[in-house]
């Protein structure tokens, strides 16, 4: 299943049903007595799913319909496809450089990933298993980064970063190596904070017989910590990964045309493609597919930790 | 384990706080490998802390392209971008878009998330199903989003062949209505993951008390399940607040620049006055007044969360923090808005 199983299985024969079974099994009248932690009567169940679900479906099935329609018709107002028609898929590669989008989004948000899942778990550890001076306020100031606006850094990291290229003669503006490193910070208060809390769950008693026998707290961390931390690095990865992969604001700043990241490329089509004569918004719906479509697989493919590791487990 | 604390045991734990209350050998005292803060640590001074020290910096100076270069020669003019900001720039109608945005938005997402969470709490077959597409608004990145709802938006769009009406939505003043609409629709299934985790806090037994006084489903609903979702809602009402605020990629990729004025959020303004208009230092201390709106739910939400386990914190704390323990543990999720927290 790769359904959710954050929530807890709860034991099948509840007491209204060990009550009715001792009436004899008669069928009860009422379906939502069978189960004493029902919610919602059935039909209100079914009204809410479906009332949310339309609401979901309506936009997303409106760009799945528009990616496969022509162009024109797109900016007609069609919402079902008149004519099904798949050139949208083979012209957006030639029209915009998404290709090209994707290899830099694909390089920095990666390589974000790895490094801060390496930085959060070296720096969760320190912070969960031994006790120091200033260790609450780390805990602390891990929080507020993560809610400062990226508005209000933008402009004096380019500033240092522009500084340095002038002291140094190392560009930083306009390569990916820049984002790479502001990515890379931005992620790392969450992203350890994520490891902070995975870690907490861990029992201590291994670390503690690895210490006894001798090993050193760098030994613990990669033969004990590491191993069992699996659920949790992956979690803080992947997020890492999301951060770099959605970003606009550093993006449009901090590239050239060739490091755009898929974001900023997009985006560009978007706000250029409407002065032109024929709007290609079929095209823009597949390019938005196309963008869409590495961080959805993500999200299938590890759902169960990601939604399980985060709420499940700290949950009492 | 409520045991009251003696006073002599506190002082002694403030003497030296490696002694635990229950005797243990304080086995972690020696050789503490702090150094492996050192690599987080420095990239965080580098890319945020000094450059939150330059923003304050450059706010107090006369910058614009042409002295960029040389920042820490251009002049020194004190207070007089923060004087422009509040008198002569939008900023204070920014402020007031942004808050009552986040705020409006905020209030609309919380009926549905918790709405999403009680109709998938009980198992059903396909609810995993379910689940996963509850949670594709969330998962989709914002730019996305915005970009085939500016589509959608468009005066010929789909929307208003619908509805058959002509509204320009990405224009004047139906934009505020827009932006509010699809930054419901993004940020609802946040709301979601943190009423299902206040969900699982309720025990069967209470389930079983309702079942045996026979309560109307309604009743079950205000009285026994809202009471255990109210830790876990408020903090996410201050975080949807604080994400919701700090929204650039949205309005940025629905109506691009220039931004209509009814929907000129402070990032974007603050983002327009500097690569826009290059007025660096007005731009720096409209930023600047932007955290210290921000700084009023980021200081509530800060206080709200618990930082240690009940481990680590003595007794007495531990008592008076544990009606915020499913808060704090609903946090990390909390904290992992997929359109980013300064996007």
């Amino acid at each position: 299943m790769s359904a959710f199983t954050t929530t807890r299985t709860r034991p099948t024969a509840t007491l209204t049903e060990s009550i009715t079974a001792g009436g004899g099994g008669r069928r009860h009248k009422r379906p939502y007595d069978t189960d004493v932690t029902r919610l919602l009567p059935r039909w209100l169940l079914i009204t809410v799913i479906a009332v949310i679900i339309a609401f979901i479906a309506v936009p997303v099935l409106y760009i799945l319909f528009g990616s496969v329609n022509s162009d024109v018709a797109v900016a007609r107002g069609e919402y079902f496809p008149s004519e099904f028609t798949l050139s949208n898929y083979v012209n957006i590669w030639s029209t915009v450089a998404l290709g090209q989008g994707l290899v830099n989004s694909m390089l920095t948000a990666g390589a974000v990933a790895v490094a801060s899942a390496a930085l959060a778990v070296s720096t969760a550890y320190v912070l969960v298993r031994f006790r120091f001076l200033g260790r609450l306020t780390i805990l602390r100031g891990l929080l507020a980064l993560q809610s400062i606006p990226g508005t209000l850094l933008l402009l004096p990291v380019f500033v240092v970063f522009s500084n340095i290229a002038s002291a140094t003669g190392v560009q930083i503006i306009g390569t990916r190596w820049g984002l790479f490193v502001t990515y890379l910070t931005f992620a790392l208060p969450f992203s350890t904070w994520v490891m902070v809390t995975y870690l907490r769950g861990l029992p201590k008693e291994l670390e503690e017989a690895a210490r006894i026998d001798g090993a050193s707290s760098t030994k613990i961390l990669t033969k004990i910590v590491l191993p069992l931390s699996w659920p949790g690095i992956v979690v803080s990865a992947i997020f890492a990964f999301l951060l770099g992969w959605n970003d606009v604001l550093f993006s449009t700043i901090m590239t050239t045309p060739n490091t755009r990241t898929v974001a900023v490329v997009l985006q560009v089509l978007g706000t250029t493609q409407e002065g032109g004569a024929v709007p290609i918004y079929g095209q823009m719906m597949a390019a938005s597919i196309v963008c869409a479509v590495p961080v959805v697989a993500l999200y299938l493919i590890f759902q169960r930790y990601l939604v399980g590791g985060l709420t499940a487990g700290s949950v009492k | 384990m409520t045991q009251v604390q003696t006073p002599a045991p506190r002082a002694a734990e403030q003497h030296d706080r490696e002694v635990r209350p229950h005797g243990k050998t304080p086995l972690y005292k020696r050789e503490r490998p702090l150094w492996m803060l050192l690599p987080g640590g420095v990239l965080m001074l580098a890319v945020i802390v000094v450059p939150l020290l330059v923003g304050v910096f450059i706010a107090m100076l006369d910058l614009d392209q042409y002295t960029l270069r040389q920042w820490f020669s251009a002049p020194f003019i004190g207070f007089a971008n923060f004087a422009e900001a509040f008198t002569d720039s939008p900023l204070l109608h920014s402020i007031w878009i942004s808050a009552s945005l986040s705020v409006l938005v905020t209030a609309v997402t919380v009926p549905i998330g918790v709405a999403a969470a009680i109709s998938t709490q009980n198992r059903f077959p396909g609810r995993g199903l379910v689940r996963s597409i509850y949670l594709i608004p969330y998962v989709l990145p914002a730019f996305v989003v915005g970009t085939f709802f500016r589509t959608m938006l468009q005066p010929q769009g789909v929307v208003n062949s619908i509805l058959h009406t002509d509204v320009l939505w990405l224009n004047g003043s139906a934009s505020y209505w827009a932006l509010a609409g699809v930054m419901v629709w993004t940020s609802w299934p946040f709301v979601y993951l943190l009423s299902l985790a206040g969900l699982q806090a309720v025990d069967n037994e209470v389930h079983e008390a309702a079942a045996l006084d026979g309560v109307t489903w309604w009743a079950k609903l205000r009285y026994i399940i809202f009471p255990y979702l109210r830790g876990p809602l408020s903090l996410a009402v201050i975080i949807a607040i604080l994400h919701n605020i700090n929204n650039f990629t949205l309005p940025f990729v629905l109506f691009g620049i220039p931004l209509p004025s009814s929907v000129e959020v402070m990032p974007v303004l603050t983002y327009i006055a500097s690569f826009q208009s290059f007025r660096f230092g007005l731009s720096a201390a409209m930023a600047i007044c932007s955290l210290v709106i921000v700084a009023i739910p980021l200081f509530v939400y800060l206080r709200a969360v618990k930082l240690d386990t009940g481990d680590d914190a003595g007794p007495d704390r531990k008592q008076r923090r544990a009606d915020r323990r499913t808060l704090a543990a609903a946090t990390p999720a909390a904290a992992a808005d997929i359109d980013g927290a300064r996007a």
